[in-house]
């Protein structure tokens, strides 16, 4: 039996509810008791028997006869079973039609004899046609209130017909109802005599439930990295493709990737999860992955970008205006972004793009969304959910949204927002515009134990999650601040206390700060952690010699062991291994990616926010 | 390889609930009535932790449940190896005299959880509750946030958009979680009899006799029925006009009955 979930929309007092009561009557689906307990609560309020308190079931909603909330009614015919989500019509109750027509197969638009199409109407077809609705299914109600029923239906349709086409939507049927009466809902009656089309319950009998693609790319957002038995679970939905056990995922936007090595729908194993499936997966490597991140096969990847073209309703009680920041929620990601550009607003009048200053309650915008952090979204795989999203104003969602294109990956064009400082910033501020405080990560081991390789991984995975990050190496810095040293205990100490310096600057002005140096004395890092004593993080990269040496990226072990370099670590001048690090990467027994995914867990964890 | 049927959709999209919630909102509990629902539920839970439930799960207890639900909950908390909690409920003396008598009983468990949530400190509630149920609960939202009172003001619900929910609360105010919404009571009973989910026998008849919804002993009652098995119990349900919870005398002492328990925080 198929399950179709249908919402109704139409103007405030249509008769909607009025259809739904009048549709489960009917239908035979409400009890002796439950008619009798309608005509009593009716018969209080003063009104005939009213068919719409089967539904509006709070006490404001049968004082005053209208519908305040999204309700949900289930119909049983004998080959379907339809949810009927009956959304109110009132304007400032938006986000109600909204949240409801969010969740459902087809729509269903009520339209009064008496009124025709109002301005609320057309304001709830644009939402239809902005939540990809092609068609609706449309009633005439309230025939009984006129005097030449089917004249005033054809007029009707033909409005109804013209309005549609305006906004590229088809009408499946236009069916003549008088709900009051019954006529046209389930069986035809007088006012519908004339009729020869179906009546509401066999237009709806032909709505199918939306079936979601099998074949499309696929798509497995990440909700949670779980850990059971020594095993990372990374924990999600497939939301679009099928995903296989042996198959190689590539986790967006940070690009990471590794291979699908068992798929968990506890209590059991499985070989493939289709679409639609919440279920668990385990890696073969340890590569970072953490809520929000969107798993796919190397050749069809999300887009990635930093600034976001997009449609949204607007349903916050306050405007928005360019430039004000958010946060948006895309998939299981939150990540901030400020509102770049109003390019315009649909006016639900004409249908007719408009210049617009700001969004108000209700309003259809096509807006710039700019972010630090590189986005990973899908801009034509409706199943997808980081093709649609929500902003959220002081914890608070304020709008729906739909991501018509990503643009700017390398450059991040207009993401990086600059004023010009003043010597007034207090650390404080530049905590609240990076989203994190400044910090100094220093990595020290022996020479080629893979510091420089690893704090280069992770600078690139911070810079794509819009921190503001920066490598100071060793080597490097070697060719330009402490050109004039050498290594001696001596020079090698003030090499460490010049970088440790800088390092304190930058963490002062914001900055997460990965230092890759040997600094082989004990002391000199007890030095460089006085420099920034309430954020210094000591990280010990541990590579034994052998392997080390088996490495020599520079060749310089070879050279030192040739007796071509004095003072070289390791083989000519010590390294003392800290007795008390923070933490220790192993980069003799795991893979660089894998000692990456580590530091990152770290510096992610140990940041202030 | 085939695509999810009608029932695989429904639990996949609890149990992605479940994980937005755990993920979303701390610290969290589950209230467990020991019914069908909440039950079935907490099966749910398991599935969606792999095997664990990492969260309290929580009995509000007035003592005066069924015999039979209590031995029901100590065999499953033994086999499921359940982290639970009894929360006894203030007397009857304690709550609002002006709901009507059953109200007053059904109040108790109000009373309960807001004592409950003030000491624990949590900020999210998971709930079994269904919108078929009961037309107030049908207007519900899957995330629904309640002032630090533990009220609920229907007029004001935020938006739910596709499956973004609202989760941030104030300090002192909480979230209920209600990752059943979508389910209808047969749904349920298919659900438990392919999942062969255990269940309290007051379901069955006994005596042309079952309990459809189990509420406290002196304030529910059985209905007419020969459904012994689930299968039957199906059967019975594919066909009846009757509302569930006909056996609730809280819900229809008077027509503002149940609105007015959950607008001050019942479940």
């Amino acid at each position: 039996m198929k399950n179709v979930r249908i919402v109704m929309v139409g103007d405030v007092d249509a008769g909607k509810s009025t259809i739904l009561g009048r549709l489960l009557v009917d239908l035979g689906l409400v009890t002796p008791a439950k008619l009798e307990e309608l005509e009593t609560s009716s018969s209080k309020r003063g009104v005939p028997i009213e068919y719409s308190f089967l539904l509006d079931a709070f006490q404001l909603e049968r004082d005053q006869a209208i519908t305040l909330d999204l309700t949900r009614i289930w119909v049983r015919t004998p080959d379907a079973e339809f949810v009927f989500v009956d959304a109110p019509g009132h304007r400032e109750l938006i986000r109600n039609l909204l949240s409801g027509a969010s969740e459902v197969d087809a729509a269903v638009m009520v339209v009064a004899a008496d009124e025709g199409i109002t301005q609320q109407t057309r304001r709830q077809a644009l939402f239809l046609r902005w939540f990809g609705f092609a068609n609706v299914l449309v009633a005439i109600n309230k025939l009984d209130l006129a005097d030449d029923s089917r004249a005033v239906y054809e007029a009707r349709a033909a409005e109804v017909r013209s309005f549609l086409d305006q906004l590229g939507m088809q009408a499946r049927a236009i069916v003549p109802v008088a709900a009051r009466r019954g006529d046209g809902i389930v069986k035809p009656g007088p006012l519908t005599a004339w009729w020869q089309g179906p009546t509401l319950i066999e237009a709806l009998g032909t709505l199918e439930r939306v079936q979601v693609r099998e074949d499309g790319p696929l798509r497995f957002v990440v909700q949670d990295v779980y850990r059971r038995e020594g095993k990372r679970l990374i924990a999600g939905r497939v939301e679009s493709g099928i995903l296989e056990r042996g198959e190689h995922l590539t986790f967006w936007p940070l690009q990471t990737g590794a291979r699908v090595v068992a798929i968990h729908d506890w209590p059991d194993e499985i070989e493939n999860a289709v679409t639609g499936s919440s279920i668990a997966i385990e890696l073969d490597a340890r590569v970072f992955v953490d809520r929000g991140a969107v798993g796919s096969r190397a050749i069809d990847a999300p887009e990635l970008g930093h600034v976001a073209q997009t449609t949204v309703v607007w349903l916050g009680v306050d405007p928005v205006r360019a430039g004000e920041p958010l946060r948006m929620r895309l998939g299981a990601r939150e990540i901030s972004v400020t509102l770049q550009r109003i390019e315009e607003s649909i006016d639900p009048d004409t249908l007719e793009p408009r210049e617009a200053q700001e969004l108000r309650s209700g309003d259809v915008g096509v807006v710039s969304l700019v972010s630090r952090e590189l986005i990973a979204a899908d801009t034509n795989l409706p199943e997808s959910s980081i093709g649609r999203f929500v902003l959220v104003r002081n914890g608070a969602i304020v709008a729906g949204g739909q991501i018509d294109a990503v643009v700017g990956h390398n450059r991040g064009e207009g993401a990086t927002n600059v004023v010009a400082m003043t010597s007034s910033v207090e650390r404080i501020e530049r905590t609240t515009r990076n989203g994190h405080a400044g910090g100094v990560f220093w990595l020290t081991g022996l020479p080629s134990a893979g510091k420089s390789t690893v704090a280069m991984a992770v600078q690139r995975m911070l810079f794509e999650r819009g921190r503001q990050v920066y490598v100071l190496d060793g080597d490097t810095l070697r060719t330009s601040l402490n050109v004039d040293l050498g290594f001696s205990d001596e020079d090698r100490s003030e090499n460490v206390r010049r970088t440790a310096a800088v390092a304190g600057v930058f963490a002062d002005a914001g900055f997460i700060v990965i230092c890759a140096l040997i600094s082989p004395f004990s002391a000199d890092r007890e030095l460089a952690r006085a420099a920034y004593p309430n954020g210094f993080h000591e990280i010990y990269v541990s590579c034994d010699l052998v392997t080390a040496e088996g490495r020599d990226v520079k060749g310089h072990y070879g050279r030192a062991r040739r007796g071509e370099l004095a003072h070289f670590t390791g083989v000519s001048s010590p390294y003392e291994i800290p007795n008390n690090p923070e933490l220790v990467v192993d980069t003799a027994s795991h893979r660089i990616e894998e000692s990456a995914a580590q530091l990152l867990e770290y510096v992610e964890a140990h940041l202030v926010k | 390889m085939s695509r999810l049927d009608y029932l695989d959709e429904l639990e996949a999209r609890t149990i992605f609930i479940l994980r937005e919630a755990f993920s979303c909102v701390s610290p969290l509990a589950m209230l467990w009535s020991i019914g069908k629902d909440s039950t079935a539920l907490l099966w749910m839970v398991r599935k969606a932790f792999l095997g664990e439930v990492p969260f309290p799960v929580v009995l509000l207890d007035t003592g005066m449940e069924f015999e039979e639900v209590y031995a029901f909950r100590d065999r499953l908390v033994a086999q499921w190896e359940l982290p639970v909690a009894n929360e006894l409920c203030p007397p009857e003396s304690t709550v609002d005299q002006t709901l009507p008598p059953a109200a007053r009983h059904a109040a108790r468990k109000t009373a309960g959880l807001r004592a409950l949530i003030a000491r624990e400190g949590y900020r999210g509630i998971l709930l079994g509750i269904r919108r078929d149920e009961q037309a107030i609960r049908a207007k519900e939202r899957i995330f629904s946030p309640r002032n630090a009172d533990g009220s609920w003001d229907p007029r004001s619900q935020p938006p739910e958009l596709w499956d973004y929910y609202a989760y941030d609360v104030p300090d002192g105010a909480h979230v209920r979680i209600h990752p059943l919404l979508h389910w209808t009571e047969l749904d349920i009973w298919r659900y438990t009899l392919r999942e062969q989910i255990p269940y309290v026998s007051l379901y069955l008849a006994q005596d042309g006799k079952r309990y459809r919804s189990l509420g406290e002993s002196n304030i529910t009652f059985p209905i007419a029925s020969n459904a012994d098995t689930l299968e039957k119990i199906i059967a019975e349900l594919e066909v009846t006009r009757e509302p569930e919870r006909a056996g609730r005398a809280m819900d229809s002492e008077s027509e503002d009955a149940f609105e007015r328990l959950r607008t001050t925080g019942y479940m």
